[in-house]
């Protein structure tokens, strides 16, 4: 693995690690699509301060590309509030107007720089190793991961401080604003978090990218947790692996990284809503499953219990009977009736007859009555 | 209980010529209402009467288009450590990713004020607070996994700790089974106890008279408040509830028109 090699992974590493922390209240405040707004919309403030200060590496862009992100927030819920649109409107409505607004320009005026449609939709982490920062002629590294450190510090701050802030306000809305932590001061202060880092992330990664690596990780945390700090530091820890995979990933098909990290975010995802543990698909199918074969189970015992000692229990409590009363095929009732065996609530005897064990006949009897 | 120099007692709250609006259309008219305290009041009207806006005006929620409100004489803002709020349990996402015991907690969070977080002697007052409402051996419990009684309950906890005078509660009461409604009713006659002023937006109109000692009868405008044997008549109720009043027979607790309870 060569030095580039390790900054690149690094870089991916502390971008996508970055994204996932705010992404996780953007995910509990169900404003997954806002952080696609803003890390569209951005871009106008980074064309606009580019045409300022003629320098794309210049501080002023991520100043001015944060404020839009900001601005944007501002206008859904502004279009939002004439209630002529629903909010998921005025999502689709503000960030393509801003977003074209600054293809057009950079279209129009910038097509002889380094600023071309590919990079703002896909991102270069691959050449961010070479823009170093240097200082008084030493290389420190890359410039972009000295950015993003940055950013990742920042975010971690913002929710190690603010963190009882955010949940109540996250949670509990009204009682944040009673209690007199101004619900908008927050809303919009963790925006700018959510921008500022879809600023640093933009560069490396894209503006389609950065939502990926926002929203994946901690819907996928949400899958397979349901305490707030694990759910962050889950979602921190498939970000990192999203992002390291990724870059292995891209490297045996000669592919984009960023691509590859996004995709590997969804791999994650698919992977949680599958086989988490309570909430997952398979877990669901499996409980469907159980519960039938346990609902079969008592229905057989209060059968059984029916008919002990009558004149006609002979015949009823065969097994073989089982498959035209109770209209079950064989198989299942077989997989009944080991259940139910193997739970000392029946035993089975000689010609197949099924008999009812005392623990059986006291849960039979037990179920009736409830 | 706070007293005026003249050694008058304070109201709890005092709403005077509050209107809210909603862009054109006015959800509370000109209203005037002063809830005394140390008494247990309910609100009561029909849907959309503006209960719910009526409660998050006095917390200062919703912007007023007109009027007034006093919290123990003074702005809410100067109050808020005097004021706990129970909003309606259908208000939040129980989903959320956190215990019993966190969201208990958060009622402490308004004293800590900004960034201080809750220590050992918060933790030890949720505890307390879920004790009291018997929800003690949840404490570890994910929120999703409780019923609606016992989120109700949860919801009463975390006012118990905001260690508030007032108490603001949204509807306590909907859709509980019978032991939490018994357990809320023990709260509030043990806050009375102590002095503590309740307000309930509240629905069940036959618990009215048993729960309650005051009453204000909402319906956009203030048709009528005070003790609940001047208050909570037929004719009120009548004029609250507009035509729809056939559900109404027997609720006031009057035996024959005209006669005293």
């Amino acid at each position: 693995m060569s030095a580039l090699d390790v900054e690149i992974q690094l870089l991916a590493v502390v971008v996508a690690v970055a994204c996932a922390l705010p992404g996780v209240f953007l995910v509990l405040r169900r404003l997954a699509l806002m952080s696609d707004a803003i890390s569209h919309s951005i871009l106008l403030g980074i064309v606009l301060a580019f045409f300022w200060v003629q320098d794309l590496a210049h501080p002023l862009l991520v100043l001015a590309a944060t404020a839009t992100g900001v601005i944007t927030v501002a206008l859904v819920e502004a279009l939002h509030r004439t209630r002529r649109v629903k909010e998921d409107a005025a999502i689709a409505l503000v960030f393509p107007a801003l977003f074209s607004v600054a293809v057009l320009l950079i279209a129009r005026y910038a097509g002889s720089v380094h600023l071309d449609v590919d990079a703002v939709l896909l991102g270069e982490i691959a050449f961010s190793p070479f823009r170093r920062l240097e200082v008084a002629g030493m290389d420190l590294g890359p410039r972009s991961l000295w950015l993003m450190s940055a950013i990742l510090v920042l975010n971690v701050a913002a929710l190690a401080v603010f963190w009882k802030e955010l949940k109540v306000s996250t949670f509990d809305a009204g009682l944040a604003a009673a209690m007199g932590f101004s619900p908008a001061l927050i809303h919009y202060g963790f925006m700018g978090l959510v921008s500022v880092t879809a600023v640093g992330a933009f560069d490396a990664v894209g503006s389609i990218l950065v939502v990926a690596l926002m929203i994946a990780p901690p819907a996928a945390a949400w899958l397979l947790t349901d305490r707030l700090p694990v759910m962050v530091v889950l979602s921190g820890a498939l970000a990192a692996f999203s992002a390291v995979a990724g870059f292995w990933a891209a490297r045996a098909i000669d592919a984009s990284i960023a691509g590859s990290m996004a995709a590997m975010a969804g791999v994650v995802f698919l992977a949680a809503i599958l086989f988490a543990p309570h909430r997952g698909v398979v877990a669901g199918i499996r409980r469907r499953a159980r519960q039938r074969l346990d609902f079969a189970r008592t229905m057989l015992m209060v059968h059984l219990l029916n008919h002990e000692g009558g004149a006609r229990a002979r015949v009823e409590n065969q097994m073989g009977h089982l498959q035209e009363h109770l209209q079950w095929s064989p198989d299942f009732a077989r997989r009944v009736v080991r259940r139910a065996e193997r739970q000392g609530l029946l035993e089975r005897q000689s010609g197949g007859r099924l008999r009812l064990t005392p623990l059986g006949r006291e849960e039979a009897r037990h179920r009736m009555v409830r | 209980m706070i007293r005026r120099e003249s050694g008058a007692p304070v109201p709890a709250i005092e709403v005077n010529d509050l209107t809210v609006a909603y862009g054109e259309q006015p959800v509370l008219w000109d209203i005037d209402l002063t809830i005394r305290q140390g008494v247990l009041t309910a609100i009561v009207g029909p849907n959309g009467a503006g209960k719910t806006t009526l409660i998050k005006a006095i917390l200062e929620l919703v912007p007023r288009a007109a009027g007034r409100v006093e919290v123990l004489g003074r702005p809410y803002r100067d109050a808020r450590g005097e004021v706990a709020y129970v909003p309606q349990r259908g208000s939040v996402d129980w989903d959320f990713p956190t215990s019993v015991l966190d969201v208990v907690l958060m009622g402490t969070y308004g004293r800590l004020g900004w960034i201080r977080r809750p220590g050992r002697r918060e933790r030890r007052e949720a505890m307390q607070a879920l004790e009291k409402v018997g929800m003690e051996a949840f404490a570890d419990r994910q929120i999703s996994q409780l019923s609606g009684g016992q989120q109700q309950r949860v919801f009463l906890a975390r006012a118990l700790v905001q260690e508030a005078r007032i108490h603001l509660m949204d509807e306590p009461f909907q859709g509980v089974d019978a032991r939490t409604e018994k357990a809320i009713v023990e709260v509030l006659r043990e806050l009375r106890a102590r002095g503590d002023t309740v307000v309930c937006v509240h629905h069940a109109l036959q618990t009215v008279r048993e729960y309650f000692d005051e009453v204000a009868l909402l319906n956009v405008r203030m048709i009528a408040a005070g003790p609940v044997d001047e208050a909570f008549t037929e004719p009120n109720l009548r004029l609250a509830y507009g035509g729809r009043v056939p559900f109404l027979q027997g609720v006031t607790g009057f035996e024959a028109p005209g006669g005293g309870p």
